[in-house]
């Protein structure tokens, strides 16, 4: 028998003290697995408040795990059962179902009305008495959850389980212009998860021979007889609640916990970071532990510090790492990437890590609406992986440092969507149901808003921009922050009008098609041919208008783009000087001609050197006038070189 | 009764012929250079062509895996072409090396003296069997056939895609990749050393005996197959083969060789490579043609005339 881990006797709140959250919607859940079938039954008393300025009359609820019930949910039509390369199984369907609902000991099930059928993913229930402004309700709800063979963020595999998504979970009531309304989207393939605030109590029965990790702290853990335990976690300030059972998770024995635990300095103090893994898994483990302390301690210095005492990093088993991986909620992440491909130096574990855990700040603590506004999140959490990623593993290869290879993540990410920017079928701020595929929403949402934010930082100053943010992340902590808070706060910290750059790069598409157009140079001379008329005519040869010495050289540049930014071309001359000039082609037309005489021939222009410009296509910003073959036959000659080693297998 | 070879003396065969003829192994090795040069020249022209233009092509050249992906990207074709290029270098060379492996058979077998004779032997032989080596191709196809069902069937029962997928350490990838493509190897290196036998009977018996193609493929198959010495002395090579060209990759392995003379450098490096190899395959056909010659002779074409007198 797995030895019962003490409780973590540290308070939810890292230092205790007072909620930092509003508290809208919090949760007390009695749950039980069945490991066998893979069902979950609960009990859940939520108690929500109505913060808003109307009377409620009508309570949504999303059912997350009927989006696997069959092939009729939004989520299985847009996703045909696949994603991120998992796939559902015929016999791993997954649902949800509420058995009572009460409010004041009244059963009110019969009164659950689904609006999107034949989609089953959110809920609701009219309310005989509406819920006043400022007044809370709080209802006792009973569910059975069946939960599916995992293949998007949630279920089983085996004998694992990730437990997510799992309660009758409340929506969130927004003020728009037209008064406040509910936010209570289904599930769709592109849109994760928006809840409010709250406290969380769950006490979690599961069989003894597994090891659980949960979001919060645990309380307790006692043993109940009959093969059987219950865990009980406390979680502050989060807004949702995920828990992992699997009899395989490695533990130590004197501990019953996992082996792999660290420590993040965290503004003073101390976050506790575990991580779980399967034994197979154990060189990983160290590197996703390794990766989620920086992080940890890099989000905390860079926003605003982690507020919890513990973070749990869980590392799925390696078949079930496609759809159980890669995964956020508040104080647990799921991570990925653990391959035999990513050997030390293939940094892609780590970066899925730090990912997950920078999900932390840009979701769990700037808890913007993922289904409306995903590149608040994912987006900006990719801008700050980036710098995550150079502040631990270096500047140039953060990314791949392997067999002489070398890549920075951010713009190896780049590199593989290939310009996408420029071809984008819709802006970026586009709701993420909203995309017409997952391609445009992922080209869009992850990649496009770190290049246009990591363009932007580079071009007012990384200092400032950072400044800029770490007062959006204080401003906005705990809160629902849009996409216009961003930009306010932003404009407002680095006091300028940024109008000109958000519009274009989020709310348009076409991108930023910057390139050498052309480039050319000539010999200059006094002019030859023919002047003057009758006896006067003379001929001007070229011995007469010999060359001065000097070149004259011709340097077109363009952008066909809708995004115009400021940027710096640097040409350079075959005596090895260099000489820069600013572009600047906001309203001054979309090409720019420059014509240099120079005792030095041009040979080569560059735009953007310094490679501020994250989006577009980098092939584009440069030329060489006169080509230069070395770096082709050294190619040519390494491919020559293997296609002799299968000459020699098929002759002598 | 025919006399019994031991591994030891086809090794020393081997040694002996690779003493002996150096020259021709030389020779052989530079029509081989020759056409990997060809190859380069052509590849550079197709690279040039696209990349000469781009100064981050020399980034991607000497390691920026960013630069490589967006060059990729940029210039498929040319990179399609140099694959193609390198392609058709591998298929010329197939067919040269018909010309090549008679001449080779040849001067092994008739032991000339002198450079003159020897190239005239090497031209003679390789001319007088090209012909019955493309027919001896032809007659290969099937087994090659099997072949590639056997790597079919193999790699699906032992290397499914999601195994390979969730293998976390080398033994784990390569081992069911190895477990599923052995009965094709088995069955790849059983065939070659048909080919390479019957290639040998075709040699030296093509004068004499003016052996049929088909007939010697099949009779060959079954002297393959009592003779399990042949295969352990062709398996003997492709070892010393593969232990060269491994023991090269983890000594050149995190040493890049950078810039115009890194590549240079590295060609003449590969090109020593290369020769090693290319003795260890001219050993193993010098073995390979002393046991051939211990096979019992095949069936005399003999042609009949019938004359009819009239009275």
């Amino acid at each position: 028998m797995k030895k019962l881990p003490k409780a973590d006797g540290s308070p939810a709140l890292r230092g205790g003290g007072a909620p930092r959250s509003p508290q809208i919607a919090s949760y007390n859940i009695d749950a039980r697995l069945d490991a066998v079938r893979h069902q979950v039954t609960g009990k859940e008393t939520l108690v929500w408040m109505n913060t808003g300025q109307s009377a409620v009359d009508v309570l949504p609820f999303h059912l997350y795990l009927n989006a696997f019930k069959n092939e009729q949910s939004i989520f299985m039509k847009a996703s045909k059962g696949e994603m991120r390369g998992a796939k559902a199984s015929d016999t791993g369907w997954g649902w949800i179902e509420i058995t009572s609902l009460k409010i004041g000991g009244a059963e009110q099930v019969a009164k659950l009305r689904y609006p999107n059928l034949p989609d089953e993913t959110v809920v609701e229930l009219p309310l005989a008495e509406p819920v006043q402004p400022g007044s809370s309700i709080e209802i006792a709800i009973e569910f059975t959850d069946q939960l599916p063979e995992v293949f998007a963020r949630t279920g089983y595999k085996g004998d694992f389980h990730l437990v997510g998504q799992w309660f009758p979970k409340i929506g969130v009531r927004v003020s728009a212009p037209s008064g406040d309304r509910w936010e209570c989207q289904p599930l769709h393939i592109n849109t994760e998860f928006f809840a409010d605030f709250g406290k969380y109590d769950v006490a979690l029965t599961v069989p003894s021979t597994h090891v659980v990790a949960a979001t919060g702290v645990l309380v307790k853990a006692a043993d109940l007889g009959g093969q059987m335990r219950q865990y009980t976690y406390h979680a502050e300030d989060v807004h949702d609640f995920v828990w992992m059972a699997d009899p395989y998770m490695e533990i130590d024995k004197n501990t019953g916990r996992t082996p792999y635990i660290g420590q993040a300095k965290v503004d003073d103090g101390i976050v506790e970071v575990r991580v779980y893994a399967r034994p197979e898994q154990a060189q990983f483990a160290r590197r996703h532990l390794q990766a989620a302390i920086g992080a940890i301690e890099k989000f905390s210095n860079y926003f605003v510090p982690y507020p919890w005492p513990i973070m749990t990093v869980i590392d799925p088993p390696v078949d079930a790492a496609d759809g159980a991986g890669g995964m956020e909620y508040p104080t647990l992440v799921t991570t990925a990437g653990d391959s035999v491909f990513t050997r030390p130096g293939v940094r892609i574990p780590e970066y899925v890590t730090v990912h997950e855990v920078g999900h932390n700040w840009f979701q769990g603590i700037l808890a913007s609406n993922e289904p409306v506004e995903a590149w608040l999140d994912e987006g900006m959490n990719e801008w700050a992986d980036l710098h995550v990623m150079q502040d631990l593993y270096g500047p140039r290869a953060n990314g791949i440092e392997w067999g002489g290879w070398q890549a920075d993540i951010g713009w190896m990410r780049e590199a593989i969507a290939g310009g996408d920017f420029d071809n984008l079928p819709s802006p970026i701020a586009t709701a993420a149901y909203a995309f017409v595929d997952n391609k445009a929403y992922g080209q869009g949402t992850y990649a496009g808003t770190m290049a246009v934010m990591t363009t932007l930082e580079k071009l007012v100053g990384s200092t400032k921009f950072l400044a800029a943010m770490k007062a959006y992340a204080k401003e906005w902590a705990f809160k629902h922050p849009t996409g216009r808070d961003l930009f306010a706060v932003l404009e407002r910290e680095l006091g300028m009008d940024l109008g000109w750059y958000f519009g274009p790069t989020f709310e348009q598409v076409g991108g930023h098609k910057l390139e050498v157009r052309t480039a050319d140079c000539d010999k200059v001379h006094e002019a030859r041919g023919v002047f003057g008329e009758g006896p006067g005519r003379k001929t001007k040869t070229e011995d007469q208008a010999p060359d001065t010495g000097t070149y004259q050289c011709e340097v077109i540049v363009q952008n066909t783009g809708v995004v115009h930014v400021p940027v710096e071309v640097e040409f350079k001359f075959a005596d090895g000087s260099t000489q820069r000039e600013t572009w600047d082609d906001r309203g001054n037309g979309n090409w720019k001609r420059w014509v240099i005489e120079r005792s030095s021939k041009l040979v080569e222009v560059r735009l953007d050197p310094d490679r501020k410009i994250m989006f577009g296509n980098p092939v584009t910003d440069q030329l060489r006038i006169d080509g230069d073959g070395s770096a082709s036959l050294r190619a040519a000659a390494r491919i020559a070189s293997w296609t002799q080693g299968f000459m020699q297998l098929v002759g002598p | 009764m025919a006399m019994r070879l031991t591994l030891g003396e086809m090794l020393g065969a081997g040694t002996r012929g690779v003493g002996r003829y150096t020259g021709t192994l030389l020779a052989v090795f530079l029509v081989q250079t020759f056409i990997t040069i060809v190859c380069m020249i052509a590849i550079w022209f197709a690279l040039s062509r696209a990349y000469s233009h781009l100064p981050m092509w020399d980034e991607a050249v000497d390691g920026d895996l960013v630069a490589l992906i967006f060059c990729i990207r940029y210039g498929k074709a040319s990179l399609l072409a140099s694959a193609g290029i390198a392609f058709g270098a591998l298929l010329l060379w197939q067919v040269v090396s018909w010309f090549l492996v008679g001449g080779i058979y040849g001067v092994l077998a008739q032991r000339p003296e002198g450079r003159a004779e020897t190239a005239k032997c090497f031209g003679a032989s390789g001319a007088s069997t090209f012909l019955a080596y493309a027919r001896l191709m032809l007659c290969s196809i099937p087994g090659w056939v099997l072949v590639v069902i056997a790597l079919g069937l193999g790699l699906s029962q032992f290397a499914s895609e999601s195994r390979l997928q969730h293998a976390l350490t080398v033994p784990q990838l390569l081992g069911p990749i190895v477990l599923g493509s052995l009965p094709a190897l088995v069955l790849l290196h059983f065939f070659w050393t048909v080919t390479d036998y019957a290639r040998v009977e075709l040699s030296l018996r093509q004068e004499t005996h003016e052996p049929s193609v088909v007939m010697t493929y099949a009779r060959t198959i079954m002297f393959v197959l009592r003779r399990p010495l042949t295969l352990a002395h062709g398996a003997l090579g492709w070892l010393a083969f593969a232990l060269i060209s491994i023991g090269y990759a983890w000594l050149a392995h995190g040493h890049p060789m950078y810039g115009a003379e890194g590549a240079v450098t590295l060609f003449v490096i590969r090109q020593g490579v290369a020769l090693a190899r290319s003795a260890i395959r001219f050993g193993v056909l010098a073995g390979q043609l002393e046991l051939g010659k211990t096979r019992a002779l095949p069936p005399r074409r003999v042609e009949v005339k019938t004359e009819t007198k009239k009275s």
